[in-house]
């Protein structure tokens, strides 16, 4: 902590395409204060940043506390239903409005001077009206220049600039998205099991790379291969090692990956762990929903593994949020992704499923918090990486299956062993880094598959795409409107993965190829 | 956990700053001095890393600092010693969280990747992913590995030149006095290290540490509690009443030399021949008599070898820089072989004494180095906030590349920010430097 | 509801003493013994005044999943715990809350410092109270239940990977 607090912003102007190459990138990254002063208002301003989900809010009045990269916001309903996000900051000189992480209120009232906001971040009154030019300050709460919401998921940007928040997620975000919600056979969410937070001393970027890193489980969760995981689904989708799974590592462009495990489940609610008979009621929902092969596919499917660039973490029935609060310093929160089902256990069961795997005192989270804090202290500014920008030494190395992934549609993907979930990320990340591209839309790198794989190693092949729009054109999207209104069920934007080869071409049909556990 | 944001210039010039009788207190407390200190002294120069006692058998290593560059120092299957970065090469995970341990190879926790010990990659799993050679990628190590008497000096860059330019004379005979304690002429460092945090510049470590004027009033409750002390013979009778002086030999390296303030035989062990009998006898078979009378008045040097090696009498003492004002200053009693183990064990407890954040004298010098650096946090270049350090710059002596002068001169202070100044200003790469 | 004899309250307070000791030193096999068949270990988010498995916990234990926990701790490669945290724990203010049948609750307040040395060597303090209910069994007093609040535990914290 005093190493980060003691680390002075030098300069401007890094080079992030030196930086971030294809099959590497530079460790100061993670350490750099400049990186993370520049990461703030590239990503966390200038782009989409996940907020928190409309069920979390359901009554006029409930807000809950967030930060848009280091930037303190609420989330609220207004009496209205309308969803506002604005600054949990005071107009008048700054004080925090709601010290706690969620509420109810009929507005907003500053302890100081006791000016008082309505939900949407409009000044209702200040005390003493004649010291006031007009008996009122003209002030407002600081708002995001745009907010949208997609199936429930709220998002905001800061700058305005970023355009629509349908580019921002592109075909690969929007599918994402669907399929977590879909898992609900209302298709929508209830993320009302609460939030636990956990914090960790290293950078905030450990985390899109480990949540989403298919090679590293055998490993760094190797303890719970004799306790937890044996039987569990992460056998048969993950765990067998190189080359041995039908699962994929995916990278949908614009920074959002998925682990895609659907080839891999060999029965139908693996990813729940349990059969059928004990969720009975939830699967007939699911079926007079979506009805019996919209259904199936979910069932057997199951919730997304993925990352929505930058902060979003779909972690199958959990949903999880990246606060980067220093260079050294981020929380990491998640909350159970519940259902709207008659089913009285569903729910109960993803409870306790998520209180094995993430968290402080869970099964997973823990290793992955050791790894990631040993990596940040390999880096410290002036170990590996100085403050003079020498990158002689110190480098990451991210080439894993870099030539035998495959692209097409706009994806690029590999063996679940493959780093194209990382490089996905990190290639985004430049492109934005860089002022080549807005945090925008996913039409993948650009590159159709090479007929020289040698020289996809060699060159940035990997182009940006451009922005759409002029940096600094505002969006005339106030905070309050909605840019996407919620898609029916069963509506797909994005490509889907066709089941060819795994069944006999048919999930509904007996599973031919399922193997013995263990 | 707000950033500082601290705006300094982009260059400092060092020629202003240290001057040959000031120099300015920026220079501790400046983030831009810090960062050029870990560039040109700790990568383009040669750091003391450590001795080769502490890792005696295959496998055996122990995580040290390059700076700020972490580090293990490794016995190689050969019997050499390798220094390589604490880091995969992978992702860059800390390989050993732990000080020290045996392992037959070095195992990543995230995705297995092994290492060899001297950092060669041995195998990943899940190897057909992989494009590259994996030859290519093993750990970082330093440009230069080399030892003098056992002591592990490393240099990240490799353009320092050779070891024995970096000590020079002087270095390489205040080492070879520290090992000449031992009769078999190696020292054997194998009590363990303890770390005292500080919260301050590391460079207040080589001035203290080295500075003769302060122990009357630094250190006056030690002197209180433990009267009597061998100190008050070669140090704390005040200006001129010791024989003892401040050296400065070329590189940088500087001593406390309390050789000629000596007045008995073994004063530095604060003890008598009939208490340690076999060592000295083991001394006089060793080396012959007359070089044991020399070596048991003598005694051990107390020395700074640049950049980072304190050679603390009967303790070796090594200065860790992180930030810059967090430093670690880590000792260790310096142990003998040939003897008995009485002798080591007296060491022992003459080093709980003496070092560490418990001990008797360190915990003053630390509040007055923590002081110190509170009173130059935001320190500017200009008129104010300079450090005089013109203590017997008049009356200092020179002769064959030394410089020395009453016991309670700046001399040592002075011997090593001149040569701060030109490794600093990039004058000299590394090596000997020709005094101010 | 504090009526106990003295030698009753002498086992329950040297119970409470041994099972922090345990669980300091990380001797996960003889912690693991002082539970009973039908242990509830929970570590709720906040006060914990909601029903274990309506919101999510730091810890809601059942004895199997304790099991499982202890089976990964003593792996010895369970990464955050590897090395062990070097911890040591001041537990005081022993109330036998309520006596039920061979049951007691029992609460106390506790002070914990870990030493973090897998990653970071920090030296982390956590604070809280946890609230025993112990039974007289053939074998001796045991442990059914263990609830700890911890008073921070509404921020996001570091791993809480050992036994608290």
């Amino acid at each position: 902590m005093v190493l980060a607090a003691e680390t002075p912003i030098v300069g401007t102007g890094r080079d992030y395409t030196h930086l971030v190459q294809d099959y590497r990138v530079h460790g100061s990254l993670y350490t750099d204060p400049s990186v993370f002063a520049d990461e703030m208002k590239h990503i966390f301003t200038d782009g989409w940043v996940f907020v928190g989900h409309e069920s979390e809010i359901p009554n006029g009045g409930d807000w809950v506390a967030r930060r848009l990269g280091t930037e303190r916001v609420l989330m609220a309903r207004t009496p209205e239903g309308e969803i506002s996000v604005v600054a949990n900051r005071c107009a008048h000189r700054g004080t925090t409005l709601c010290p706690q992480s969620e509420g109810n209120n009929r507005n907003f009232r500053c302890p100081y001077h006791a000016w008082t906001y309505a939900l949407d971040g409009t000044l209702l009154g200040a005390p003493f009206p004649q010291g006031f030019r007009n008996g009122k300050p003209d002030v407002r709460l600081d708002q995001p220049g745009q907010i949208g919401i997609y199936r429930g998921f709220v998002f905001a940007n800061q700058s305005g600039t970023a355009g629509p928040l349908s580019e921002h997620l592109g075909p690969g975000g929007s599918d994402l998205l669907d399929r977590a919600a879909d898992m609900s056979p209302t298709g929508r969410l209830q993320l009302n099991g609460g939030w636990i937070g956990q914090r960790v001393d290293s950078n905030w970027k450990m985390w899109p790379e480990s949540d989403n890193d298919g090679y590293h489980i055998i490993f760094a969760h190797e303890s719970l291969a004799s306790s937890l995981l044996a039987g569990s689904q992460y056998e048969d989708v993950i765990l067998e090692g190189e080359g041995r799974t039908k699962s994929v590592a995916r990278d949908y462009g614009g920074g959002h990956v998925e682990l895609d495990f659907r080839k891999s489940y060999t029965t139908e609610l693996a990813w729940l762990g349990a059969p059928r008979g004990k969720v009975s009621a939830y699967c007939d929902d699911l079926e007079d929903a979506y009805g019996v092969e919209k259904a199936k596919s979910i069932m057997w499917d199951g919730p997304p593994h993925a990352f929505v660039f930058p902060n979003l973490f779909l972690g199958e029935m959990n949903i999880a949020r990246i606060d980067p609060l220093a260079p050294g310093l981020t929380e990491h929160h998640h909350t159970p992704l519940l259902v709207e089902t008659s089913d009285p256990g569903i729910n109960r069961r993803v409870v306790l499923q998520s209180e094995a795997a993430m968290g402080p005192a869970s099964f997973f989270l823990p290793e992955d918090v050791v790894i990631a804090e040993r990596m940040h202290r390999a880096f410290d500014v002036g170990g590996a990486t100085d403050l003079h920008g020498h990158t002689e030494r110190g480098w990451v190395e991210l080439g894993r299956g870099i030539e035998r992934e495959q692209s097409g549609g706009g994806q690029r993907w590999s063996d679940v062993t493959d780093e194209t979930t990382s490089r996905g990320f990190w290639h985004h990340y430049r492109c934005v880094m860089s002022g080549s591209a807005t945090s925008g839309p996913a039409e993948g790198n650009g590159a159709a598959p090479p007929t020289d794989r040698r020289a996809t190693v060699k060159a940035d092949q990997r182009r940006c795409r451009p922005s759409t729009r002029p940096r600094g054109a505002r969006s005339r999207n106030s905070s309050t409107t909605r840019l996407c209104s919620r898609m029916s069920p069963g509506t797909k934007t994005g490509w889907r993965w066709s089941p060819t080869t795994f069944t006999t071409g048919c999930r509904s049909g007996p599973v031919t190829t399922s193997r013995a556990p263990g | 956990m707000a950033l500082t944001v601290q705006s300094s210039p982009a260059t400092n010039d060092y020629r202003q700053i240290v001057q040959d009788d000031r120099i300015h207190g920026s220079l501790y407390t400046d983030p831009i001095v810090f960062a050029d200190e870990m560039e040109r002294i700790f990568t383009n120069g040669w750091v003391f890393v450590g001795h080769e006692s502490e890792v005696p058998d295959e496998g055996n290593w122990v995580a040290r600092r390059l700076g700020t560059e972490p580090v293990l120092m490794v016995r190689n299957r050969d019997g050499g010693i390798s220094v390589v970065a604490n880091r995969c090469a992978h992702r860059g995970t800390t390989l050993c969280p732990q000080n020290e341990g045996t392992n037959r190879n070095f195992r990543c926790p995230y995705h297995g990747w092994t290492y060899d010990l001297d950092g060669t990659l041995l195998g990943v799993p899940g190897p057909k992913g992989f494009h590259k050679d994996t030859a290519d990628l093993g750990l970082d190590r330093p440009g230069q590995v080399d030892d003098y008497r056992g002591f592990v000096f490393a240099n990240r860059s490799g353009t320092a030149g050779t070891l024995a330019e970096h000590l020079g004379a002087g270095g390489t005979d205040l080492i070879d006095r520290a090992s000449n304690m031992s009769p078999t002429g190696r020292v054997r460092l194998s009590a363990g290290w303890i770390g005292q945090r500080i919260d301050s510049n590391w460079k207040m470590w080589p001035e203290s540490d080295n500075d003769g004027y302060h122990l009357n009033f630094t250190h006056a409750s030690m002197a209180q509690a433990i009267p009597d002390t061998y100190y008050d013979e070669i140090v704390m009778g005040g200006e001129g009443a010791s024989d003892s002086v401040t050296r400065a030999y070329d590189g940088g390296h500087i001593e406390l030399d309390f050789r000629r303030g000596y007045t008995t035989e073994l004063a530095w062990l604060g003890t008598k021949r009939e208490k340690v009998t076999d060592y000295c006898d083991a001394l006089e078979r060793s080396v012959g008599t007359d070089k044991a009378q020399t070596i048991l008045w003598d005694g051990p040097p107390h020395a700074l070898v640049f950049p980072n090696l304190f050679l603390a009498e009967m303790n070796i003492a090594r200065i860790e820089p992180l930030a810059p004002g967090v430093t670690v200053h880590h000792h260790t009693p310096l142990l003998v072989e040939g003897t008995d183990e009485s002798v080591n064990r007296r060491l022992v407890l003459q080093s709980e004494a003496a070092m560490g954040p418990a001990s008797f004298f360190l915990t003053d010098d630390a509040v007055i180095a923590e002081r110190m650096h509170r009173a130059f946090e935001g320190a500017v270049v200009g008129d104010d906030g300079w450090i005089d350090l013109s203590r017997g710059l008049l009356r200092e002596h020179t002769e064959d590349g030394q410089r020395w002068s009453d016991i309670t001169d700046e001399t040592t202070n002075r011997g090593f920010w001149h040569h701060y100044r030109d490794v600093m200003a990039n004058d000299i790469v590394n090596g000997p430097a020709n005094g101010v | 509801m504090d009526r106990v004899d003295e030698a009753t309250r002498r086992d329950i307070e040297a119970f409470v003493y041994r099972e922090a000791r345990l669980a300091d030193e990380s001797r996960y096999g003889e912690w693991e013994a002082l539970v009973t068949d039908d242990m509830h270990y929970w570590v709720p988010f906040g006060p914990g005044n909601y029903e274990p498995g309506t919101r999510v916990s730091y810890i809601n234990d059942n004895r199997a999943r304790l099991g499982t926990r202890i089976r990964q701790l003593a792996t010895g490669i369970h990464h955050a715990q590897d090395p062990p945290s070097s911890m040591r724990r001041v537990v005081s203010n022993i109330e036998i809350l309520s006596t039920d049948g061979d049951e007691f609750e029992v609460g106390s307040n506790f002070v914990l410092y870990e030493h973090a040395v897998q990653a970071t060597g920090h030296l982390r303090l956590w604070a809280g109270r946890a609230t025993h209910r112990l039974r007289h069994t053939p074998d001796g007093l045991r442990m059914a239940a263990k609830k700890v609040e911890l008073v921070n535990s509404t921020s996001p914290l570091p791993n809480l990977a050992f036994i608290i």
